[in-house]
């Protein structure tokens, strides 16, 4: 028997059984959860996306940090087959941990890299929008927050969005802006405003990250994260407009930056005409009834799936890795019975 | 329900609703009334009665219908696999003559408000 059967079968083991069974009863929440007669797609935001990323990062930061627990404490050695000749540690939990946080560690730049690339802009152009931005900015207090964390770019593919992981920026193209009014511009920033403010960006990519990392996390719960995408550009939407923005000219800034260019569109994949049909509509809704304010709304997301994530991670610390020590032995028995 | 929720209509009978309808095309009476009784069947509209006829009043706003009504509108929904997040995703080829006709209810809706 080799060392690395159980690293190599456990952390196999783990992808393509423990994910997708946790990601089947997470399909299951959601799907009660977006039924629900109470809310609907639209809302409930914080405890989906926290059911949609914690479906990938709960069982896998358990069974990290129960491998790294073993590791280190040498329990192992009482439930590996193998013989460590008298060594008080067996190192193969350890490898373990590392085949898993290599497959997430592939996963990430897997997610990083799908994204679009914007590269800011100096050129007259670039200049002039920067300065209507600039006036833009000192005059409305709906933008507040934005001074300083806005980028123009010339890339034609792009219309305008918030990149960043941890300090988010708005990227706004100098083709886009310049179809719009000052009145849709600002409405837009204002949208893009809410992005930065509750760190977006780094919500979508850990979203990314835990569907990119479980096998069957497209295929399960792709339509759910969507719905969840959609309902979170719907809050934004909202938000905006109780901070001041125009609903009617933000409906036209993000009826244009729909607007298909013909050599972008395989790049940046097509969007979906039925969510952005719901939006214009909640916000011609809004033009004529002032929206109610929900500003727990996703809030809470980012701090609660932190939470679990931690508490996955000292659980086997605290509660023991009997569950690891099953996987263990399994796969050692497995690989033995199959290698004779 | 567009007019009615347009209009703000808190309460109006059928004739109400009419004069606000003629304006814009020949339309019958009845044919109002066969729509507001089937949006009442539906559960859009409550009535009270006001004399010999009755006076209709929205259950729900705009807002509240288009929640109530998203799971259905979102079914079958695709989305990008971007982690940035963007005003809008652009749609496809097929889908601008659909952007096209919502931005001329935007325009449309506008005027009425007269902005």
């Amino acid at each position: 028997m080799t060392e690395a059967a159980f690293p190599l079968l456990g952390a196999a083991f783990v992808v393509s059984i423990v994910l997708p069974a946790s990601a089947l009863l997470a399909k299951a929440a959601l799907t009660l959860l977006e039924r629900s007669e109470l809310g609907g797609p639209l809302s409930g935001l914080t405890l989906r996306y926290v059911v949609l990323t914690a479906s990938s990062a709960t069982p896998l930061a358990w069974f990290f940090s129960a491998g790294l627990h073993q590791a280190e404490s040498g329990q192992s050695a009482l439930a590996c087959l193998l013989d460590h000749d008298q060594a008080a540690r067996c190192f193969e939990p350890g490898f373990f941990a590392l085949m898993l946080a290599g497959g997430v560690g592939a996963a990430w730049l897997s997610a990083v890299r799908g994204s679009q690339r914007v590269r800011a802009s100096s050129s007259p152009a670039a200049l002039e929008l920067a300065e209507r931005l600039q006036g833009l900015l000192a005059g409305r207090a709906v933008l507040e927050g934005l001074r300083g964390r806005i980028v123009v770019t010339e890339d034609e593919s792009f219309s305008i969005g918030t990149y960043g992981t941890l300090r988010p920026r708005v990227f706004v193209s100098t083709t886009f802006a310049s179809s719009l009014t000052d009145a849709m511009l600002s409405s837009a920033l204002a949208h893009e405003r809410e992005h930065v403010r509750a760190f977006d960006t780094l919500r979508y990519l850990l979203l990314e990250l835990s569907l990119a990392v479980n096998p069957f996390g497209r295929f399960l719960l792709e339509r759910h994260a969507t719905l969840w995408k959609a309902a979170r550009e719907a809050h934004c939407d909202r938000e905006a407009v109780l901070r001041g923005a125009a609903p009617l000219p933000l409906a036209q800034a993000i009826l244009r930056a729909a607007r298909p260019l013909s050599r972008c569109c395989a790049a940046l994949g097509a969007g979906d005409a039925a969510i952005l049909k719901l939006r214009v509509n909640l916000l011609l809704a809004f033009a004529e009834r002032a929206p109610h304010r929900r500003p727990s709304e996703g809030r809470s997301a980012i701090p609660l799936a932190l939470t679990l994530l931690v508490l996955s991670l000292l659980m086997p610390h605290r509660t023991g890795t009997e569950a690891l020590d099953v996987l263990h032995t399994g796969a050692e028995h497995a690989f033995t019975y199959f290698w004779r | 329900m567009d007019v009615i929720w347009s209009r703000g209509l808190e309460s109006f009978t059928v004739s109400e609703v009419l004069a606000v309808l003629e304006k814009r095309r020949d339309i019958a009476y009845t044919t109002v009334m066969t729509t507001v009784a089937r949006l009442f069947d539906k559960g859009l509209l409550e009535r009270e009665r006001d004399g010999k006829r009755y006076r209709y009043s929205p259950k729900c706003t705009r807002e509240q219908f288009l929640e109530s009504t998203a799971r259905e509108v979102l079914d079958g929904a695709v989305g990008g696999h971007q982690v940035l997040a963007m005003l809008a995703e652009k749609v496809s080829e097929a889908s601008a003559l659909e952007l096209d006709e919502l931005e001329a209810l935007i325009q449309k809706r506008r005027e009425e408000l007269g902005e």
